[in-house]
């Protein structure tokens, strides 16, 4: 499929014809439920078409290993299993945040707090692919992790980025394209302080231009068996070599920050990956995941938490006020989380184990209302009491605020819709 | 069959990897020879069929269906198509400048033939089509720890092609396995669903009769009329098996392991045994469900409750192997493989109520491969001996055009276009080095390559997108262009020093890379390009990094 057909509806055309028609039959039948007199191929695009208008982004923030729910955003000062971490005033009155995040309680009023997060998977693997993904992993069914439903959904495909970039390198679980196809996995990126692999052309341009033409003129007369398929080939070359030449490069490039905003958002790695994710999203990517690992503290949890969330509590802050000012926050949703929380129970090497039962996530941006908490845990932190909210509820919730009808359904290889979400209602909380 | 030194020394290393000792499988021997027995019929019958004669059959039968339906076939492709796709379809790399050129020059009538079983015959056959299954297998892992099987499955699988080991029996130690997964290849089957009742049946039925049930995982299937109680019958094959860390002081692992101890009630589908499979109360998905005897679906043959897993999963292996459809499956997969598309698509949904294109060739197929003890290489020889397969290929059809009028052009899979990059430029295989192992997945070449150019083979290959990152790495990976200068110890300027005359050089680089000269056009092109760079070494280096940058280069046509 050539890249500009990319935000098209899969319908499994290729240069304009239709190549299966057992796929072209399961999309029919997953549109059947659409209503209107257009056909549904065209009410689909011009969905997508005003989604797009509107340019909503997301900025994953993954916290990878599980971070405790006690020592960043439900602090239990009063009771032995919050382990002596004290608790912080923010800026809205009657919140408290751990005392790990001091300058995220500055901007509290901007950030929904959600405690009562819940689920079953105790496991890293299959809890990062639920929390990415909104679905338990299946053999059947590649499902599309949510940036590239997002990217697919939101993307510009006429744009010289791409639409889905990950920072902070490869991580397991988290997912791809999946049913959409490659075109929808992310840029992944070993780190914010050097540019994506193979990005730097191998000679100067003057000469790539020649390589390209030579390409090319050699394409008329190749060998190739499928010329249809073949003459696709020279678009994707071209659309790669576009990129690497863009102006928009420099995106990757936080070296021309001023040095006040690069010291505004501090001195981690994961500050770099905030930073360059505000670049991405200023550039019109649609969606940005910046990985930050090491919460899994079974070993030593008060002090790791602690580290851990210095690395993070200021780029997080900053990276809000900073979208904020430059007018991208009504834009921009901005997601903290891990794939799941950690015991209440401290266990006899000071560390907290895998705890799905309860945990937080943090919401700012797009239409969330910010300064409020949303559900609650009993005092001990061992049971939500409040407002359950699923993963269904939350991603509900998340595509809400991106405009992407969670209700879409992605047709797998054997003609199975699957719903973005199943089930789940969007917590409504957050937007009013 | 010609082969340059420097071709066997390459891959002399690149196949020590995989020569680890074999381990057979006692016990299931003699069951799957009597399958074997049975499916070549009575004693003193006929000689299952040779493959140049069912070769006959298969395109006597494809040519009736095709005249049906009003189709013109492709000419024969040329030697130069042929040599480059047969060696890319069955030893996964492209033949040296010295290969097309001797096969070229050879006048026999048979060489065709000739080349097929020579090719069957190298190492690389067996190294190949372990990467394709072990691409199949995983591609549908549910968790990534699964890659941890993935040397394994390559090294037991290709020993286990290399030796021709019938298909029925591979199939047999994928459905049994037990052991560590970094040891034991066919545990993947088993470990890249996590040991999942569920999916491990979803996945034993997809890969080896290309049937999908699991559809009727949740509700009776839309399509086809598989019930649901039918999917978790099979399901009730598996669920005493369970995937466990195994942790020594040297490494960690993971093992794939069956208990036949009675077992407290755990939630269902989980990664640890339980002593039955209970189907869930769609209406109540926390009630503890229907329990379900193990019953096959194809045949309706039923183990009582309470049966060993060993016996559970060698029996399955026994019914599923004996089952038409067990061939049918394979034999379709490859024949899309090699012929470009199936009888039955795609290749893992296939079934009684399913439409398909010359049902009698795939018979004679499948027939004939049953007969000949599951032999791969028997069907493998077959396909490629017809002139079906050896057909000029064309892009893929349209629906309503009729099928197998050419063979199909395809994507090459990760490693056969890695393979492809270090015989143009002359690469050693990537080197791990002695790193731990987290360290070699990170950094070898091969790895990052072929995570970067994945696709899951059982896909249509009409839906396989090439991608910016796949372009930009061919385009700029400096792995490659220092492999592309024509300054450095490299191919290239050897052939510098060796000649100036651009049309020579031009020849050169077309044959290394695309197994062809160029056609007078190209040549023109080429000579007119030499003849504007600033320096004949820059011109030839351009032309390099064109070719393997063309549409022609990633694809097998």
């Amino acid at each position: 499929m050539s890249p500009t057909l990319q935000h098209r509806v899969a319908v499994a055309t290729q240069g304009g014809r239709v190549v299966s028609r057992r796929d072209f039959i399961g999309n029919a039948a997953a549109a059947a439920s659409l209503a209107g007199s257009a056909p549904w191929w065209e009410t689909l695009c011009a969905s997508a078409d005003e989604l797009r208008t509107r340019r909503k982004a997301c900025i994953l923030l993954w916290m990878q290993g599980g971070p405790s729910q006690f020592e960043t955003f439900s602090p239990k000062p009063q009771h032995p299993n919050g382990g002596g971490v004290k608790a912080l005033s923010t800026n809205v009155p009657g919140i408290e945040v751990s005392a790990n995040f001091p300058r995220c309680a500055e901007i509290a009023n901007r950030l929904a707090i959600v405690r009562s997060l819940a689920s079953k998977e105790g496991n890293h693997q299959r809890a990062t692919y639920l929390l990415h993904h909104g679905h338990l992993p299946m053999a059947s069914v590649q499902h599309p992790t949510l940036g590239a439903n997002a990217a697919r959904h939101l993307g510009d495909a006429s744009r010289h980025l791409p639409n889905y970039v990950r920072i902070g390198g490869p991580l397991a679980n988290a997912g791809a394209g999946g049913m959409l196809g490659v075109q929808y996995d992310p840029l992944v990126l070993g780190s914010a302080r050097r540019p994506p692999e193979n990005t730097r052309p191998p000679v100067e341009g003057e000469r790539f231009e020649r390589r390209l033409r030579l390409m090319a003129d050699l394409q008329a007369n190749a060998a190739t068996g499928d010329e249809a398929s073949a003459a696709d080939h020279p678009r994707l070359v071209a659309k790669a070599a576009e990129m690497i030449f863009s102006p928009d490069m420099d995106a990757f490039d936080i070296g021309r920050e001023t040095e006040a905003v690069r010291e505004a958002y501090g001195e981690s790695e994961f500050a770099a990956g905030c930073l360059m994710a505000r670049r991405l999203i200023e550039r019109g990517v649609t969606f940005v995941e910046v990985v930050h690992r090491g919460w899994d503290t079974h070993l030593d949890n008060f002090a790791k938490s602690s580290e851990l969330a210095a690395e993070v509590d200021q780029p997080m802050a900053q990276l809000v006020v900073d979208l904020e000012a430059r007018g991208l926050l009504d834009s921009t949703l901005v997601v903290w989380m891990g794939e799941f929380g950690r015991t209440p129970r401290i266990n006899p090497r000071g560390g907290r184990d895998h705890y799905p039962r309860a945990f937080n996530g943090v919401l700012a941006g797009a239409g969330i209302r910010g300064g409020q908490v949303v559900g609650a845990t009993d005092p001990s932190g061992s049971e939500v009491v409040e407002r359950p909210v699923t993963v269904n509820d939350l991603f509900r919730s998340v595509y809400h605020a991106l405009g992407v009808d969670a209700d879409h359904e992605n047709v797998s290889r054997i003609g199975r819709p699957i719903k973005l979400v199943d089930g789940g209602e969007v917590v409504r909380e957050l937007f009013s | 069959m010609l082969q340059s030194r420097r071709h066997v020394l390459r891959n002399g290393r690149r196949h020590a990897a995989s020569g680890r000792p074999w381990r057979g499988a006692v016990g299931l021997g003699i069951v799957t020879a009597m399958a074997t027995a049975l499916a070549a019929g009575p004693a003193g019958a006929a000689e299952p069929p040779a493959p140049r004669e069912a070769a006959a059959a298969v395109d006597a039968a494809i040519d009736a269906s095709m005249e049906a339906a009003g189709g013109a076939p492709a000419p024969a492709c040329d030697d130069a198509a042929f040599l480059r796709r047969a060696w890319l379809d069955l030893t996964g790399d492209i033949p040296t400048p010295e290969h097309v050129i001797a096969f070229a020059l050879d006048r026999s009538a048979e060489k065709r033939g000739a080349v097929i079983r020579a090719l069957l015959d190298d190492p690389h056959y067996g190294l190949n089509w372990a990467r394709y299954w072990r691409d199949v297998i995983l591609a549908r892992r549910i968790e990534d720890r699964a890659l941890a099987v993935a040397d394994a499955l390559e090294a037991d699988l290709s020993a286990w092609l290399n030796a021709d080991e019938p298909w029925d029996r591979i199939a047999a130690r994928f459905i049994t396995a037990e052991g560590d997964v970094r040891e034991e290849g066919a545990t993947a089957l088993a470990f890249a669903q996590d040991g999942r009742t569920e999916e491990f049946a979803a996945e034993t039925s997809r890969i080896f009769l290309g049937m999908q049930l699991q559809c009727a995982q949740c509700h009776d299937h839309p399509y086809d009329s598989w019930k649901r109680g039918q999917f978790h019958e099979l399901a009730a094959f598996f669920p005493r098996v369970g995937v466990r860390p195994v942790q020594t002081t040297t490494r960690r692992s993971f093992e794939v392991f069956a208990s036949d101890r009675p077992l407290g009630r755990r939630p269902n589908n989980e990664n640890r045994p339980q002593a039955e499979h209970r189907m869930p109360d769609l209406n109540d998905p926390a009630a503890p469900g229907t329990t379900m005897a193990p019953r096959f679906f194809l045949t309706g043959s039923r183990l009582p409750l309470g049966s060993r897993d060993a016996e559970r999963r060698a029996t399955l292996a026994d019914w599923l192997t004996e089952s038409p459809w067990f061939s049918r499956a394979v034999v379709n997969r490859l024949w899309s493989e090699l012929a470009g598309e199936g009888f039955y698509e795609p290749v893992d949904d296939l079934g009684p109520e399913r439409p398909l294109q010359a049902e009698e060739a795939l018979e004679i197929l499948a027939s004939g491969f049953a007969a000949n003890g599951f032999s791969l290489k028997w069907l493998m020889e077959t396909i490629c001996l017809t002139t079906a397969y050896q057909r000029e290929s064309r892009g893929r059809r349209l629906p309503d055009d009729p099928a197998f009028t050419a063979n199909v052009a395809q994507p090459l899979r990760g490693d056969q276009l890695f393979n492809a990059l270090l015989s143009t430029l002359d690469m050693p295989e990537p080197a791990d080095n002695g790193q731990p192992r987290a360290a070699r997945n990170a950094t070898n070449f091969r790895r990052r390559f072929g995570e970067t150019f994945f696709y899951d083979p059982s896909d249509p290959r009409e839906t396989v997108a090439a991608s910016i990152p796949q372009a930009l790495l061919l385009m700029n990976s400096p792995s490659l262009q220092q492999r592309i200068s024509g300054e450095r110890p490299t191919w290239l300027a050897s052939l510098l020093a060796e000649t100036d005359d651009p049309e020579q050089i031009i020849a050169e680089i077309y044959l290394r890379a695309l197994s062809r000269p160029p056609r007078d056009a190209e040549l023109a092109t080429a000579v007119a390009y030499l003849g504007e760079s600033p320096r004949l070494a820059e011109g030839a280096e351009d032309l390099c990094w064109a070719l393997i940058n063309s549409a022609e280069f990633r694809s097998r046509r």
